[in-house]
């Protein structure tokens, strides 16, 4: 069983954008549409000579707690034991969009042509995990910024970097941790652009009010019936018994 | 003595009647395995987990589950368009309601199939009911919530079937499946008493058996379809 | 009385059908409910798009090796093909000079080979230039013309009437050799509108073009160059390495590039006034005796001039002329001498900034040499042995040719085999002193790149005949008169080119095609082979490719099997150290930090400060590059999502004094011309200078992404050249910037 992660280092990341093209023509992402993303923080030239901005590369977190799968009524998308990649199976799929909603990371979008979530699966569908390939993006880093591996393994580069570095991760606001699998080396920023975890209303709907209701109803009439049943059995009315013969009745 | 036999459904209504049946079963059975999430499971993460076993995955599951439910929509919609007078016959009898007699029916009924003719008159109740006619008034909530339900639970079917072929706003493909699902499970409560009204209960035993034979005893009809049967011997003696 | 059962019976409004429901019945019924289920899915997948499975594509993937041709570095790549197509390009982890990555550009290159824009046959101009009517011409035809225009304008204005500009292309070792065949002097290219300026000022002190061994460096001061955003392998992957291990950078740049964004330091110099600040930095280091003075007694010529040279360019007077403050210009002196050797000076690629350049480069290089740092870890490096031969070729002469090439002593430091294409244009408009009457390009696009399009366009009405090859219709394509449709990198078998990756690597490769020639595309060596044989040259071009890359590696025919296997072929010859015990390539022997050639010449030996031209209300035009783009290799469908027109950078506190707001669009007007285009306000710009990237506003409609989007700085930049090398100078523009009308 592997646990894939990244480990980055975001400090020498240049924002060159080698990774975003390499992931868009590896996995066909469409036109207007990233997999993965550079974030980067504003500089604040009072700072005169000292005046400084950080680059961040990121993507799909690959969460432990994830709760783009929390949100998917149908298990449509789902974290893989076997690799800990979240993967989405999109003839599974009936593209309701809840998923995206819950990711606070904003990982998913909707494919225009295909209408199923898209997102990063570490370049799993598109069969370079199984060549013996890294991920494009981590492949075609100029600064070697990104890092991937399996953290079960201790002597990948993934592991080494978390044994040797102090890392951070980049979390959720509102008190939610989907515990993400993209640990940064050291320090990085900017980290207030994640939203907070909200499961949109739709299945909040289904969740906490659908669900319960659907259970009181069938239960209800399920106890109603068995009281029918019951008297039915244990003190049945004399002319129930009486219409199984075929006397005229006798009202 | 052979009991006389009146003539209630034809052959195309028992067909359409089993049919629905037989769609429905599977049609809940694969819906509900099609549910897989700690927070929705509604019986347990066992009966999603056992369909995509025995349909070979969760995908096949789906395809499954949305033809037959096409197929029992599209069956449904060429008997309405074929059968367009027998359907607003039905649709007619089915939503024409007297809710003062109605009501009484139904608390009426409710009581006595549960507490019994005593619990009746505990009430201060008589026990005879309001003459009913081709369905009681049981039968004909229970008709219009499959049929608004079944128009619901198709309409937001398409929604969710159309939603990765054509759509492009997701939306309303989420709030679908929480309408469908909804609708699914009220008629489906509603449904716990269709069956034991129909297969279980000895006094309806004659109406289960017309779902096969097409037929009700004339003493059944005149004793629990009074109505109708009235209007029946009308006309036979019209044609006579 | 009618039976029950037998006969149809009115019921409560329901008729009968009459029919039993027999089993034949229920089974026509269960065929038609069959007939709908099996017809659902086709009915489905008709209008469905498919889903992915998810799973891997079936077909086998092959890989290949090949060198990027996204821009001049040409890192080593790993082209995986499927089903006939190149699917993925991924980095050849064997390469050292690339540190085994690609860039955006690299990976964009699969957009660029299946370009549907891209050139498919030989095409003539039909209308006047510029108007886009063509004819589509067999490949015999187009040669027989060329031919024959190239003969007719030899016999009228000799064989340096025609002149020739290759790209920086592997090929173009092929059109050098055809235009040294035919008997033209006059060869120009884009390099004289880049590089040329560095290398005159480091020739001209040190003997030799640098490289930068930015990994070893502990201190590295970054002026006029953008090496964390114009990719430079090795050197930007270099930086950030040497960063982690405590290498300082200081940035100086009027803008706040990328460099600038992640530098330890980066101070906004008044654009121009580089020189005053290397010419303080050198007096600090010379006034506080703070360089090594054993390494000077050996190595540096003319220390004690340059000493007294400099004693008046104080970093107290410098701070006037670049806004630097004078106690950082101390401060950086000292502590990046107390860093030296492994300190540096970076000598940075494009210098084609200034009518001065040479001279500021070269206030650059002296600095270098007073941190000792040549040919040393660290610092600036020699060129090391790769062993790649140039196959040798007879040349002819022409009685009938002129002396020399046109630009001849136009300028004191012409570079041979480069000249200056702004002198040589200005000659060309003038006619003197000889007519040049045509031109064939190949793989460079100077109607984009080259300062006052409309000076080129002025140009091309002297030119009889303009030939261009290239891969899309650029501007130049589009004002040529012949066009010829070139394969790609990915379509092409290259002979063999030597790189050096600074320290990293000194390294050999070639290319061999990894799809098949898409399109009627044909490559420079089977172009110059027919037009040899037109031309009554062919012996010239009578060899295969595989005989010109066996002549190539004559010295390292080990070469060839390591090519086969990695890709690439490393020389391990010597890094540091390489004239330890030679004398440099300098008349002095020794590294000249007073050039004696230049006084002979009249030319100041020393750099002296000249101040920038300032004018109220101007702003001076700065212009440069991104990480994503090639200088006008722009329309590409994937890159363009990253930046889809060139904007004009302003601080905000200029716009203010002319009330421009962000985003809106404004005219840039200079002496040459203008242009309009959206813009944007940036805190990171000097007061006093605006930027546009280069790249954008094309004149070629069969450029669609880049087609009038923003603007060209082609347009609006003047020609001014270097006083020494003839190199363009395209940051002399002042401009003035004012809100659109209408």
């Amino acid at each position: 069983m592997k646990k894939y992660a990244m480990v980055i280092d975001s400090s020498v990341c240049i924002d060159c954008k080698a990774c975003m093209a390499s992931c868009k023509v590896q996995n066909n992402v469409p036109h207007g549409y990233w997999r993965n993303w550079i974030k980067h923080t504003i500089p604040d030239f009072s700072q005169g000579p000292l005046t400084r901005t950080h680059f961040q590369p990121g993507g799909c977190m690959q969460c432990d707690n994830p709760t783009c799968v929390q949100a998917c009524p149908s298990g449509a998308t789902y974290k893989d034991p076997q690799n800990g990649i979240v993967h989405v199976n999109e003839a599974l799929c009936i593209g309701c969009g809840n998923c995206i909603k819950a990711c606070p990371y904003g990982a998913r979008f909707r494919h225009p042509d295909k209408r199923v979530p898209d997102k990063c699966d570490f370049c799993f569908s598109s069969g370079r995990l199984e060549r013996g390939l890294l991920p494009a993006c981590v492949d075609t880093c100029p600064t070697k910024a990104r890092v991937f591996g399996d953290l079960n393994d201790p002597d990948s580069d993934a592991s080494r970097l978390l044994r040797d570095k102090p890392t951070v991760r980049v979390l959720a606001r509102g008190g939610i941790d989907t515990k993400p699998n993209m640990y940064y080396v050291a320090a990085t920023a900017p980290t207030d652009w994640v939203d907070e975890v909200e499961f949109p209303g739709a299945f909040t709907a289904l969740a906490s009010l659908v669900n319960p209701v659907v259970k009181v109803a069938v239960g209800l009439s399920a106890l109603g019936v068995a009281v029918m049943w019951a008297k039915q059995i244990f003190s049945p009315d004399k002319e129930e018994s009486e219409h199984e013969s075929s006397a005229p009745g006798k009202d | 003595m052979s009991e006389k036999m009146i003539h209630r459904h034809t052959r195309l209504s028992i067909f359409m009647h089993w049919f629905n049946a037989f769609c429905w079963f599977a049609l809940l059975l694969t819906g509900l395995g099609l549910i897989k999430n700690e927070q929705l499971n509604p019986v347990g993460a066992w009966l999603p987990n056992l369909m995509r076993s025995l349909f070979g995955g969760g995908e096949t599951l789906l395809m499954v589950h949305q033809y037959l439910g096409l197929v029992w929509a599209g069956v449904f919609l060429a008997y309405v368009l074929f059968k367009r007078r027998e359907t607003w016959v039905f649709l007619k009898e089915v939503f024409t309601v007297s809710p003062a007699s109605d009501m009484l029916w139904l608390a009426k009924m409710n009581l006595k199939m549960t507490l019994g003719r005593k619990g009746l008159q505990r009430f201060g109740l008589t026990p005879d009911l309001p003459p009913q006619g081709f369905y009681n008034f049981g039968q004909k909530v229970f008709a219009q919530a499959s049929v608004v339900g079944g128009i619901v639970i198709v309409t937001t079917g398409l929604a969710m079937f159309f939603s990765t072929i054509s759509m492009d706003n997701p939306e309303p493909v989420a709030w679908s499946r929480v309408i469908h699902y909804l609708t699914v499970g009220l008629v489906f409560a509603g449904l716990l008493v269709h069956i034991y009204m129909a297969a279980i209960s000895r006094e309806e035993r004659p109406a289960f058996m017309s779902m096969f034979t097409g037929s009700v005893p004339e003493h059944y009809a005149r004793h629990h379809h009074p109505l109708w049967h009235a209007q029946v011997a009308t006309e036979k003696d019209k044609d006579d | 009385m009618k039976p029950a059962n037998d006969s149809p019976t009115r019921e409560h409004g329901m008729k009968t059908e009459g029919k039993t429901l027999s089993r034949r019945g229920f089974l026509q019924a269960s065929a038609a409910v069959a007939a709908t289920a099996a017809g659902v899915p086709a009915l489905r997948g008709y209008v469905s798009t498919a889903h992915a499975a998810g799973a891997a594509q079936q077909a086998p993937i092959t890989s290949h090796y090949t060198v990027c041709d996204m821009c001049f570095n040409r890192c080593g790549m790993i082209a995986r093909v499927q089903n006939g197509r190149v699917v993925k390009l991924d980095p050849n982890p064997k390469f050292l000079k690339s540190r085994g990555m690609i860039c955006a550009r690299g990976n964009a290159a699969v957009e660029h080979l299946y370009d549907p824009n891209r050139l498919k046959t030989p095409l003539l101009r039909k209308g006047a230039r510029g108007e886009g009517k063509w004819q589509q011409l067999t490949w015999e035809q187009a040669l027989d013309h060329a031919a024959e225009q190239f003969t007719r304008i030899a016999e009228k204005y000799t064989r340096c009437g025609v002149m020739f500009s290759p790209g920086s292309d592997m090929q173009s070792q092929f059109l050098i050799r055809f235009a040294e065949v035919f008997g033209s002097y006059n060869v120009t290219s884009h390099e004289t509108l880049c590089l040329l300026s560095k290398n005159r000022a480091y020739l001209d002190t040190f003997g030799e073009t640098p490289f930068a061994d930015v990994l070893y460096s502990k201190y590295i001061i970054i002026a006029g160059s953008n090496p964390l955003e114009a990719i430079i392998t090795p050197d930007t992957i270099d930086l950030m390495e040497a960063r982690k291990n405590g290498c300082k950078i200081v940035v100086l740049d009027p803008r706040y590039t990328k460099t600038a964004a992640l530098a330890d330091e980066w101070f906004a110099i008044r654009p121009g006034t580089d020189m005053a600040f290397f010419l303080a930095l050198t007096n600090v280091i010379t006034e506080e005796q703070l360089y090594d003075t054993a390494y000077a007694e050996k190595m540096l010529f003319g220390l004690q001039e340059y000493a007294a040279h400099v004693r008046q360019y104080t970093p107290e007077w410098a701070a006037g002329e670049c806004g630097i403050p004078a106690e950082d210009i101390r401060r950086i002196a000292r502590e990046i001498a107390a860093a030296a050797p492994a300190a540096m000076i970076y000598p940075g690629r494009r210098s084609s900034d200034y009518e001065d350049s040479t001279q500021i480069r070269r206030s650059m290089a002296i600095a270098n040499a007073l941190l000792s740092n040549w040919d040393r870890p660290g610092g600036i490096l020699a060129a090391r042995e790769v062993g790649v031969r140039a196959p040798y070729f007879d040349v002819p002469w022409y009685d009938d040719n002129p002396a020399d090439r046109i630009d001849h002593g136009m300028a004191p430091g012409l570079i041979h085999h480069e000249g200056s294409f702004k002198l040589m244009r200005d000659a060309i408009i003038k006619g003197e002193p000889y007519p040049i009457r045509g031109w064939f390009t190949f793989k460079t696009n100077f109607m984009q790149t080259a300062a006052n399009r409309n000076k080129t366009l002025e140009m091309l009405k002297h030119l009889d005949f303009v030939v261009n090859a290239d891969i899309v219709m650029s501007d130049t394509a589009w004002y040529s008169d012949l066009v010829l449709p070139s394969p790609s990198f990915l379509e092409r078998n290259d002979p063999v080119s030597a790189l050096q990756g600074s320290s990293a690597c000194a390294c050999a490769v070639w290319r061999d095609a990894v799809v098949p020639a898409m399109h009627e595309c044909r490559d420079m060596l089977w172009i110059c082979t027919e037009l040899s044989k037109r031309l009554g040259f062919p012996e010239s071009f009578n060899f295969t490719l595989d005989e010109y890359r066996k002549s190539q590696l004559e010295s390292i025919p080990e070469a060839f099997e390591a090519i086969k296997a990695d890709g690439v072929y490393y020389n391990p010859s010597k890094v540091y150290g390489i004239y330890f015990d030679s004398p440099l390539k300098t008349q002095a022997k020794k590294i000249e930090l007073f050039n004696q050639r230049y006084a002979h010449e009249g030319l100041d030996p020393m750099p002296v400060y000249k101040a920038p031209r300032r004018k109220e209300g101007a702003f001076r035009l700065v212009v440069g590059r991104t990480a994503f783009f090639t200088h006008s290799n722009t329309n590409n469908a994937l890159l363009i999502e990253f930046m889809d027109k060139n904007t004009l950078w302003m601080h905000p506190r200029s716009a203010a004094r002319q009330s421009l707001k962000d985003g809106e669009m404004v005219e840039v007007e200079s002496t040459v011309g203008k242009v309009t285009l959206a813009l944007r306000l940036f805190e990171g710009m000097e007061e006093e200078t605006v930027y546009m990237a280069t790249g954008f506003g094309a004149l070629s409609p069969r450029l669609p992404l880049v087609y009038n989007r923003g603007a060209s700085i082609a347009e609006v930049l003047e020609d001014h050249a270097d006083f020494i090398s003839g190199n363009m100078a395209m940051h002399e523009t002042l401009v003035t910037v004012t809100r659109r009308v209408g």
